[in-house]
């Protein structure tokens, strides 16, 4: 039997778990945009209930977050040894490349894998410290509704919002969102095995409205916040 | 009748990698070529270069090719950073000097991966692809062994999809195109026409493995689904092999006892 | 020396069946205590060395090119015969037999042909078993066509890429003995020597192409599988690195080399472009199942061939063969375009062209059927051309293919040296003077899988083997005699380089020993081929050293060769004052100019005997009879 690490590690096993944890990401990604849309809809009660309903799930909540945690870092791992392995497998390089065009999907978000999702990575510590753990957050951010102490989300994304610096930062950080789904998406199926002449097409599509939607969703609500929101 | 203006003799200037064996360190050495005709293959022009400097008692620029017609896949060059030059689905032995204008600058380089090492000027060491193919790259039947040809029928959808497969002529092309300098369509190629035919199915498992292992124990990079080795395939193999040779590998990997 | 063809007793259709009864066998366990050397890794040498790997002997293999995938076999378009008779079209062993031995025009030897015809079928279950996607029907079976002038659909294929197919598929039997330790890869060796110890063949010497070193290998056998020697026309449709290198040397160890003069021509190749040209390409001859070659009716006609109206143009082959029209056997397709072009009515820039026109099958069948059928040669014609073969007609003119000449053999593939065979387009055996298309791949198939294997054991197992090293003197010997030739090659310095000599040595060999011969001619030819062969030892310039991998060096040194073998040849042709297949000997004609052969003198096979540096090689005659196919003219009117 070919022992799981072997296969894990191998060129397939490894694009394969890069794939899969990828994916489960989008997806999370996606119910993520859907819970901050509300953000939108300037109902500050609706926003903090539906984040303290998300917090007293209690060990659920462990659970998804171990398995988010785990996956991201295996996704990284990944990411970080095919790199290693391109230079690797290139010692020396050509003094002048072109791309081929034809079937080449040798796109700019697909040459910056690695660049946006590293980028991507030191966001995320940035922003689960700054919004779960409220590192360097000063004040109070609790609020009671129906009688129950919540945290005031609502507000704190609000307040955060308002530093023009902070905003800019989140643009830029969801652009490379966009970018890094752009190829991401299609390139997990294809990592997967999924190509087929008459789905593939759809996916490819796909993948592309999902980068678009995910990407702009997420760089819509700190410019409407910035803009419209906080006045 | 033409596709292109007629065209007159060009003038070029060519700068080539020159490395005189595998241990010493190469360098960009640039030439003057004049004359070069229309009507001319790549290497055509390459070997008249090759006539002056023989003449002028230096060493030729040593460069691989065979068959000259595009199907041994002996020859391979990047020309001006793309594998095989600027044409689409073509050989460096079948490009012709009509791809190019009067005046031009081309950069001509080896195939370049660590598992393809240089061996000389222009010719590389290829025969990892070589190692990726006995890892499992046949169907175990000795001489004599075989039922008759028409015992088992194949949709000719299968067979032809295997035969597209098997088009491969083992160029390194896309090896030398993929920014990770990844063997996978090369491999994925012959674990998907042999995935494909009847004859292929008792050793499936085993040879998607196998061949699989050989190809990261040689050295190459990973695949990073750019595309490049599609596009820079003289024979236009799709990546969609590659999908079915990881379709292949993890069926494999978690089937087998 | 008497040439024995050690032909086996007993009718036809029963002598290989006895033949293989009555061999020696080698007991499994001894097998591994034997070496084979096996030179070239195409369609022959490939599965020849997989096949002997498989039986458990212990074999050395040998090719010049980077990977033993690269062999020239895989060039191959069209498709490979077989008499299975899928189609039910009449076909049978003995019709492929007939139809192989006269479209050989009668040079051939029944027994070897018959053999050939009898294995056809083994192959074509083999190459499935492997997993080759030949062509298939929609009912999932595999399709057959009709090929270079059979009147029956005998042909396999897959898409025009057949000898790619096969050859992998005999790269990938090569592969598995590779990695099972029974077959040892030598890439990037190139074979200088054979070495003959107390008269049997025992091993090679040759130069690792890479640092240049001298290496000797003893074995108990040693198999040829190199090819042809087109090349020594310089312009012809194999691949740049083929050659008659090792043929050659075997041929001056002793081996008798058979035919040479006879060469195939093949009509449908792309026209010379000009000086710079290295090779010619050749478009599959399946083409002329649909295409229609023809010519302006008026010489010197410029006119774009669109524009020159139905009535204006000559259907040369349609007019002068009604019966086969375009599909007439090579010879007389090639030599019917030399004729129109000799007339002033070539077409192209040259005048060295003639139309092949696919118009009609267009209008007939619709653009995207031509295109399935033929649309990767379609491809090929405008990649190298520039001109687009779906809105004018191509441009076709014949080129050098095929050599059916080579090694003398017998029915084992045995040269007259014990324990060399050859195989495969290296040996002269079962095309006679014409070879037929899609035989090419049958014999190497043939030759590789299903004969010498047999034949080999019967040499290994009938034959007491002295144990002999490398360190043997007459290997030492031979180490030094090559690489004093090598030395020689480098130190010339004069002004000619070996392309041009080649080039010089290929436009003799066209004008005299091409399509058409005569004596004076051949006289001249005579006189021209020392000449230069003299100029090259004392005007050739080979730049870099011996110790790299040198290029230039190794094509200097199959140059060399092919100065004695091109005199060989036109020796050859002017001894065989008659015309047969390939051979056309003017003088030799009828009325109407077409091939006259003389069976009453020259019913045999020519092979000739190496006497010695600038010495006249003598000939000997093995003489062939024909019990089962009727000497006849063959006619295609």
């Amino acid at each position: 039997m070919l022992p799981f690490l072997t296969a894990a590690k191998s060129s397939v096993g490894k694009k394969y778990l890069m794939a899969l944890t990828g994916l489960f990401w989008v997806l999370f990604l996606i119910i993520h945009l859907a819970g901050n849309l509300v953000l939108l809809s300037g109902h500050s009660d609706a926003y903090n209930k539906y984040s303290h309903f998300l917090l007293s799930l209690g060990e659920l909540l462990y659970v998804l977050e171990f398995i988010l945690l785990a996956f991201i870092l295996l996704h990284i791992y990944s990411g970080i040894t095919v790199a290693i392995g391109k230079l690797r497998a290139r010692p020396q390089s050509y003094k002048v490349q072109k791309n081929l065009g034809g079937a080449s999907r040798k796109t700019v978000s697909a040459t910056t894998m690695i660049y946006s999702g590293l980028l991507l990575f030191i966001f995320l510590v940035v922003h689960i410290s700054h919004f779960k753990y409220q590192v360097g957050v000063n004040g109070d951010y609790t609020t009671v509704i129906g009688g129950v102490e919540m945290h005031d989300f609502y507000r704190l994304v609000y307040d955060s919002f308002s530093y023009g610096w902070y905003v800019l930062f989140y643009e830029v950080i969801m652009i490379l969102v966009f970018s890094h789904l752009r190829h991401g998406f299609w390139s997990g199926f294809q990592s997967l095995g999924v190509n087929h002449p008459r789905w593939s097409p759809f996916i490819d599509g796909l993948g592309i409205v999902i980068a678009v939607v995910v990407g702009f969703g997420f760089l819509v609500i700190p410019l409407y916040i910035y803009f419209i929101g906080g006045a | 009748m033409s596709n292109h203006a007629e065209q007159s003799d060009m003038r070029l200037h060519l700068k080539i990698w020159r490395q005189p064996d595998a241990d010493s360190p190469g360098k960009f050495v640039s030439f003057e070529k004049e004359k070069v005709s229309p009507d001319m293959s790549f290497l055509e022009m390459l070997d008249e270069l090759n006539e002056g400097l023989i003449k002028a008692g230096e060493d030729p620029v040593a460069f691989d090719s065979d068959c000259r017609e595009g199907i041994c896949g002996m020859c391979g060059l990047v020309i001006n950073g793309q594998a095989h030059g600027p044409r689409r689905s073509t050989t460096t032995c079948q490009l012709h000097m009509r791809e190019f204008k009067d005046g031009d600058t081309i950069t001509i380089e080896p195939w370049r991966a660590k598992a393809f090492p240089v061996i000389k000027d222009l010719v590389v060491d290829r025969s990892a692809f070589d190692r990726i193919i006995q890892a499992g790259g046949y169907i175990s039947v000795n001489t004599g062994n075989a039922q008759d040809a028409n015992a088992i029928p194949i949709p000719k959808r299968n067979a032809d999809e295997a035969m597209d497969a098997a088009s491969c002529i083992g160029c390194g092309a896309c090896v030398a195109a993929c920014p990770n300098a990844s063997a996978t369509l090369f491999t994925s190629a012959k674990i998907s026409q042999f995935a494909l035919l009847p004859q292929g199915q008792v050793e499936r498992k085993e040879r998607a493995i196998q061949m699989v292992s050989q190809m990261d124990f040689e050295g190459f990079g990973d695949c990073s689904n750019y595309g490049e080795c599609e596009a820079a395939c003289p024979k236009d193999i799709s990546i969609s092999h590659i999908a079915r040779m990881k379709r292949e590998y993890v069926k494999a990997a978690l089937t087998t006892a | 020396m008497t040439l024995d063809a050690k032909i086996p007793e007993g009718p036809i259709q029963e002598k290989w069946d006895n033949h293989r009864f009555h061999m020696k066998l080698v007991n499994p366990a001894n097998k591994r205590k034997h070496t084979i050397i096996v030179v070239g890794t195409g369609l022959a040498g490939a599965s020849v060395a997989a096949s002997l790997g498989e039986l458990g002997y212990n074999v050395k293999n040998f090719c010049i090119q980077d990977s033993p995938r690269r062999a020239h076999s895989i060039a191959a378009q069209g498709g490979i015969n077989a008499a299975k008779n899928y189609p039910n079209d009449g076909d049978s062993i003995w019709r492929l037999f007939y139809d192989t031995v006269k479209g050989g025009d009668y040079r051939s030897r029944e027994a070897n042909v018959y053999r050939l015809a009898q294995v056809s079928n083994d192959i074509i279950d083999q190459c499935v078993a492997q997993g080759i996607p030949f062509a298939r029907d929609y009912g999932g079976l595999l399709a057959n066509r009709s090929f270079g002038g059979a009147q029956v659909s005998r042909t396999f294929y897959a898409r025009g890429q057949t000898g790619q197919q096969l050859l992998l598929g005999a790269y990938s039997a090569l592969s598995r003995q590779i990695k099972a330790k029974k077959v040892e890869m030598f890439n990037r060796h190139e074979m200088l020597d054979l070495v003959v110890i107390d008269g049997k063949a025992r091993g090679i010497v040759t130069r690792n192409l890479i640092n240049g070193k001298i290496e000797s290998h003893a074995a108990d056998a040693v198999l040829l599988a190199t090819g042809g020697y087109g090349n020594v026309y310089y312009l012809s449709t194999n691949a740049v690195n083929s050659n008659a290198t090792a043929v050659w040397r075997a041929h001056k160890r002793g081996a008798y080399f058979a035919n040479p003069c006879f060469v195939q021509i093949h009509p449908t190749c792309i026209p010379v472009t000009g000086d710079h040209q290295s090779k010619l390409t050749l478009m599959s001859e399946s083409l002329r199942n649909d295409g229609r070659v023809w010519v302006p009716k008026a010489k010197g006609d410029k006119r774009h061939p669109n524009e020159i109206p139905e009535a204006e143009r000559d259907y040369y082959l349609e007019r002068r063969y009604p019966a086969f029209g375009n599909l007439v056997p090579r010879d007389i397709a090639s030599r019917a375009a030399k004729q129109v072009c000799d007339e002033g009515r070539g077409v192209g820039k040259t005048g060295l062209a003639v139309y092949l026109d696919f118009a009609d099958a267009i209008q007939r069948l619709g653009r995207k059927a031509v295109e399935e059928k033929y649309g990767n040669l379609f491809d090929m014609y405008e990649r190298i051309t520039d001109e687009n073969p779906y809105e004018v007609p191509m441009r076709i003119f014949p080129a050098i293919h095929y050599t059916m000449g080579g090694l003398w053999v017998d029915y084992n593939l045995q040269s007259t040296i014990p324990g060399l065979f050859v195989l495969g387009e290296a040996n002269f055996s079962d095309h006679g003077a014409n070879r037929l298309g899609a035989s090419a791949l049958m014999q190497g198939l043939a030759d590789g899988y299903y004969v010498a294997p047999y034949t080999v054991g019967n040499y290994i197992g009938s034959n007491k083997f002295e144990p002999v090293t490398t360190d043997h003197p007459a290997f030492k010997e031979s180490e030094k005699t090559v690489a004093e030739s090598i030395q020689k090659l480098l130190s010339i310095n004069g002004k000619k380089t070996a392309h041009e000599l080649n080039r010089e040595l290929g436009l003799i060999l066209w004008e005299y020993v091409g399509m058409g011969r005569n004596e004076t001619g051949l006289k001249k030819a005579l006189e021209e081929i020392p000449k230069l062969r003299q100029e090259f030892w004392e005007n050739l310039k080979v730049a870099g050293s011996g110790e790299t991998l040198n290029q230039n060096l190794e094509e200097a040194g199959r140059l060399a060769d092919y100065l004695e073998l091109a005199e060989l040849m036109a020796r050859d042709a002017l001894n065989r004052n008659e015309s047969c297949g390939g051979h056309f000997r003017e003088e030799s004609a009828t009325p109407e100019g077409e091939a006259r052969r003389n069976d009453e003198e020259y019913t045999y096979v020519a092979a000739w005997e190496y006497k010695g540096k600038d010495q006249v090689q003598a000939l000997h005659k093995e003489h062939l009879t024909f019990e089962h196919v009727p000497l006849t003219q063959r006619s295609y009117k």
